[in-house]
């Protein structure tokens, strides 16, 4: 165990079609997150990185890549299966998300199929 | 012989393939035509293997024994195919929807219902001056949209293209891919607030003071330099907006300074096939109930899952699973779930009955309807038999 | 991103050794960036033990110059979503296809600079870029279009 200097942090995330991370014959999408290089530099993130993304209740573990395209005060997270399972209704495309760094592989695919529908 | 890209609503009818290289799609598109054997799905009926007559038999036994019935998806295939899912709909006196109520189906509506002025996208390229990506990066969603026809090529009346004949307007939450490419001749404006920007629209046409004033002011000025200017609105405009009336207002308003057009930016190589081929049969885009005869925000996908108004759900081309939220996706177990898809999709995991379809544009040809309402023909690379219009005629005649 | 002849510089001996034929050790980073002159020909990073660090990073720094063509260029295809930008920003291309890549299709000519293949940009034949060769503009319209800096040139 290693003692978590880390606090969660709050971060506004924006859901966005991504091109490079899912394959158009839905047989794989990336667990990922872009941060912007100035929020990840706050919140003691760095590029490689496994957090965890909770909202609504819900959390993924999701892989952390850089991208100044993303929101200053947080990410994107590519429209997809893990930013759907994160989402209410209510902020489908934009929402608050707690992102904590964590231990382990990111979240699969096949993982959030089976919370989704066991 | 050049092909069309079936993987976005750009349509892009120029593709080609030469010893067994894809030429000119683009990433996502390309993936279509070079993956299109992977990761198929299997005829399936309660996770076992079956031959595919029999999952399309077992699936007509259970929209016989259903009450309600929604048929929701399709914005991925054919309007020949789309017909006849509506028919069936009808038949079955069901409910029919599609991705497009949690989309851009309200603006594909508004310029149906003509409150929204709209044009091509070739008139676009040949003579848009003024062009406005609202809540839209068209880099990953629609990556050829700006190389193929607005801000980069050269038009019969726009001779030195995005160098001096363009004005880009990037409006977005965050610096997008497409913000980046706003640099001479171009405004990005990064708004927290969609609304802010229609109503600063409004205070500049009034002469008043508002919190994008300069921007606003500097857009409309531009526009009057040109006999066509446009918006093209994504995602990021739908979601925030808090009224879409308003917008509607505001570019009938904006008319009256400058000639401006909408043309949506976004969704499913058919999403608006659907749309206007639901809209010919009914007056309605989507959300549709054929037992009350009318469209409502009930009768969305969504709502009749949340609110467990019906028994059974025949889903065409699209992967709920993935791309909606966790609380309504979580009540697909609640029921019975039939799912037509060339694909192995997370939703088509979860089916209760999985039949495996063609893919259009790949494997059966038909129409699709560009973003601008164009229709465009696909071509076939392979035919393959058992496609979308085979499955629903079968089930449409075991009725 | 681009790589300039000073960050090369500053991890060289330093020394004006002469040792690689050039006078000074600036002179031999200008060659290094032109790819005129191989690392390998400073002899003394290699020989002397201290030098190893910079040797290192100097070889991490310069990998880049052996994946680039002839004008510097160098793509990206994992940055690249094939959008097209710089296949139709090219004037090169806009003067030689017309019909095609100027106005936003598919490139037509057999022998185009770039052309957007499998998804991804590609670089067929550079000697038509205006770049190349001894006459050559420092032409940047397709990295200017491109959002992700999936095309990039050596010196920036």
């Amino acid at each position: 165990m290693r003692f978590s200097k880390f606090l969660k942090v709050e971060a506004e995330i924006v859901v966005a079609r991504y091109a490079l991370v899912s394959d158009e014959t839905k047989s794989r999408f990336e667990p990922v997150i872009f941060f912007h290089p100035e929020f990840a530099k706050r919140s003691g993130v760095k590029e490689g990185d496994v957090v965890e993304v909770e909202a609504n209740g819900r959390a993924v573990k999701l892989k952390v890549k850089l991208s100044e395209s993303a929101p200053e005060s947080g990410g994107i997270i590519p429209n997809g299966i893990f930013a759907s399972y994160l989402t209410n209704f209510d902020g489908f495309k934009r929402f608050k998300a707690n992102i904590e760094v964590a231990e382990g592989e990111p979240s699969s695919v096949g993982e959030i199929i089976e919370r989704v529908k066991p | 012989m050049s092909f069309v890209c079936p993987g976005c609503s750009c349509l892009c009818d120029d593709i080609e393939i030469v010893d067994g290289r894809i030429l000119h799609a683009c990433r996502r598109g390309e993936e279509i035509f070079e993956k299109y054997k992977e990761n198929r799905a299997k005829p399936m009926v309660k996770g076992k293997e079956v031959d595919i007559d029999s999952a399309i038999e077992e699936a007509t036994e259970v929209l016989k024994d259903s009450k309600n019935t929604v048929i929701y998806g399709m914005d991925t295939t054919t309007v020949e195919a789309q017909q006849l899912g509506i028919e069936l709909a009808e038949k079955l006196n069901a409910y029919i929807d599609d991705n497009s109520s949690f989309c851009l189906g309200e603006f594909v509506e508004a310029i149906l219902r003509k409150e929204l002025p709209t044009t091509t996208l070739e008139d676009v390229r040949d003579r848009a001056y003024v062009m406005v990506y609202w809540g839209a990066n068209p880099f990953h969603s629609l990556s050829r949209h700006m190389s193929r026809y607005s801000y980069y090529p050269r038009g019969a009346k726009r001779p030195r293209g995005y160098e001096e004949d363009r004005f880009l307007v990037v409006v977005d939450v965050r610096r997008s891919e497409t913000a980046k490419l706003a640099k001479k001749n171009a405004k990005f404006i990064q708004v927290d607030n969609d609304d802010e920007l229609v109503d600063s629209f409004f205070k500049v046409m009034e002469g008043k003071a508002a919190k994008y004033a300069k921007e606003a002011g500097i857009i409309l000025n531009e526009m009057k330099k040109s006999d066509l200017n446009v918006i093209f609105g994504g995602l990021g405009l739908k979601y925030g907006l808090k009224d879409l009336g308003k917008f509607v207002e505001m570019v009938r308003k904006m008319n009256e300074v400058a000639p401006l057009y909408f043309i949506p930016a976004g969704f499913h190589a058919n999403m608006r096939g659907f749309n206007e081929t639901l809209f010919e049969k009914t007056g309605y885009v989507n959300k549709y109930s054929f037992k009350d005869g009318k469209g409502d925000v009930d009768f969305a996908f969504t709502s009749l899952l949340q609110n467990g108004k019906v028994d059974t759900a025949v889903i065409i081309g699209t992967d709920p699973v993935s791309s909606l939220p966790y609380d309504v996706a979580s009540k697909l177990k609640e029921v019975k779930t039939i799912v037509i898809d060339p694909r192995m999709s997370p939703t088509a995991r979860v089916a209760d009955i999985i039949i495996p379809s063609a893919v259009s544009g790949i494997e059966m040809g038909g129409t699709m309807v560009r973003s601008d309402g164009a229709r465009i023909k696909l071509e076939v690379i392979e035919e393959r038999d058992v496609n979308d219009i085979y499955i629903l005629k079968k089930i449409e005649e075991g009725l | 991103m681009a790589l300039n002849p000073m960050d090369i510089y500053k991890l060289l001996p330093k020394t004006n050794c002469k040792k690689c034929g050039e006078a000074t050790c600036m002179s031999f980073a200008f060659k290094l960036l032109n790819r005129e002159r191989k690392l390998e020909e400073c002899t003394p990073l290699y020989e002397d033990k201290k030098y190893e660090r910079q040797r290192k990073k100097l070889e991490e720094m310069l990998k880049p110059l052996e994946e680039a063509t002839e004008t510097g260029l160098i793509v990206d295809e994992g940055l690249c979503t094939g959008c097209g930008n710089c296949v139709v920003v090219c004037p090169v291309h806009v003067e030689k296809d017309p019909k095609g890549a100027a106005v936003g299709k598919g490139i037509t000519i057999d022998d185009p600079i770039l052309r957007v293949e499998d998804g991804a940009v590609k670089v067929i034949n550079m000697q038509a870029c205006r770049r190349y060769g001894k006459n050559r503009v420092l032409c940047v319209v397709c990295r200017e279009n491109c959002p992700t800096d999936a095309i990039r040139f050596l010196e920036g």
